[in-house]
């Protein structure tokens, strides 16, 4: 994946939805890929008796620092290449095992007005290919005015 | 009776000294990085028009948060712990020095969220300081029953000072 084009505040609607992020079906290869990228050696990901009779879990998990990180990526492609992500926040509410598809979503809640660029506020989660929720979160992504220059970089935040 | 031992705290407060990430940014480790969160990017990569604004290649915007690994000849919690049946192979990953809590260290953890706030990437070749602390430590009751909530705060630097990002992290325990 890469930068989108350049998106302006004016091309936005409320209630447009981001194009989804598909990722998966996920393997242990791409569980312990994540793991030694980061140096975590947390069992629960890869070490399958531990997950389930030590910590009494259904299975191997998903990294809730990979999961994140698609959320991140789904921001950041679509703020496009004059744009800013701002803030993100997110809730791992259940768990994503092995085997599982994840589709990472957003819709724009709200647009608003600061001096040298809009906000746009969106919501976020990801859904397996069961439909369940696991990870509701909110984001907040800058864009540039049309025909006004880039977002500010590095970002600074608009005065409160 | 709660399950949170009133010890535990006493963690609320303690903060980490400001720590240097043992390695630069470096492009291979970025290149390993991008490909495990399946996010190949050409702006992680070479000089392109894409990272122009940014100064040059850069990391992924959450890569800072995980570049403060065990330095050569720190403890080696892997060895330490290789024959305690309770050790879930979960050793410090988001800073050495906050100490552990010690009065939970037999209880699991998972990850329950976090809140970032972004202001810029780290380019290749530079080096990340981070200081981080407990501002919270509390129990709560839940459908699955009662657990801890742990909350981290941390802050992302650059060598000369420069913000890269902040974050809130909600560690649970149980």
């Amino acid at each position: 994946m890469a930068l989108g084009p350049r998106r302006d505040f004016e091309d936005v609607q409320p209630g447009e939805q981001l194009p989804r992020l598909i990722k998966g079906p996920f393997t242990s290869p791409h569980l312990m890929r994540w793991s030694a990228a980061m140096e975590n050696w947390h069992k629960i990901h890869y070490d399958k008796p531990f997950a389930i009779e030590h910590d009494k879990l259904p299975g191997l998990l998903v990294n809730g620092s990979l999961k994140q990180q698609y959320v991140v990526q789904l921001l950041k492609d679509w703020a496009g290449t004059a744009g800013w992500v701002w803030k993100v926040n997110f809730q791992f509410r259940a768990m994503n095992l092995l085997g599982e598809t994840l589709a990472v979503w957003g819709k724009v809640a709200e647009l608003r007005r600061a001096t040298h660029y809009g906000l746009v506020d969106i919501e976020l989660g990801i859904v397996n290919d069961k439909g369940i929720e696991s990870t509701p979160g909110k984001a907040t992504v800058a864009l540039p005015y049309r025909g006004g220059p880039a977002v500010p970089y590095p970002f600074v935040p608009p005065a409160a | 009776m709660g399950i949170l031992p009133e010890a535990a705290k006493a963690y609320i407060g303690r903060q980490s000294e400001e720590e240097v990430a043992c390695d630069l940014v470096e492009a291979g480790q970025v290149r390993r990085y991008a490909q495990a969160i399946q996010d190949e990017d050409p702006m992680f990569g070479a000089p392109c028009a894409a990272n122009q604004r940014f100064g040059g290649p850069v990391a992924p915007p959450l890569y800072p948060t995980h570049m403060f690994r065990r330095p050569l000849g720190a403890a080696d919690p892997i060895q330490d712990r290789a024959t305690d049946p309770d050790f879930d192979g979960l050793a410090a990953t988001t800073g050495q020095t906050l100490p552990e809590i010690e009065p939970l260290r037999k209880f699991a953890l998972l990850n329950g969220g976090s809140e970032i706030e972004f202001f810029r990437y780290a380019r290749h070749g530079e080096t990340v300081v981070m200081r981080s602390r407990y501002t919270d430590i509390y129990e709560r009751e839940t459908s699955k029953g009662p657990i801890i909530f742990v909350i981290i705060e941390g802050e992302y630097r650059t060598a000369a000072g420069e913000v890269l990002c902040r974050t809130r992290r909600t560690i649970l325990r149980r």
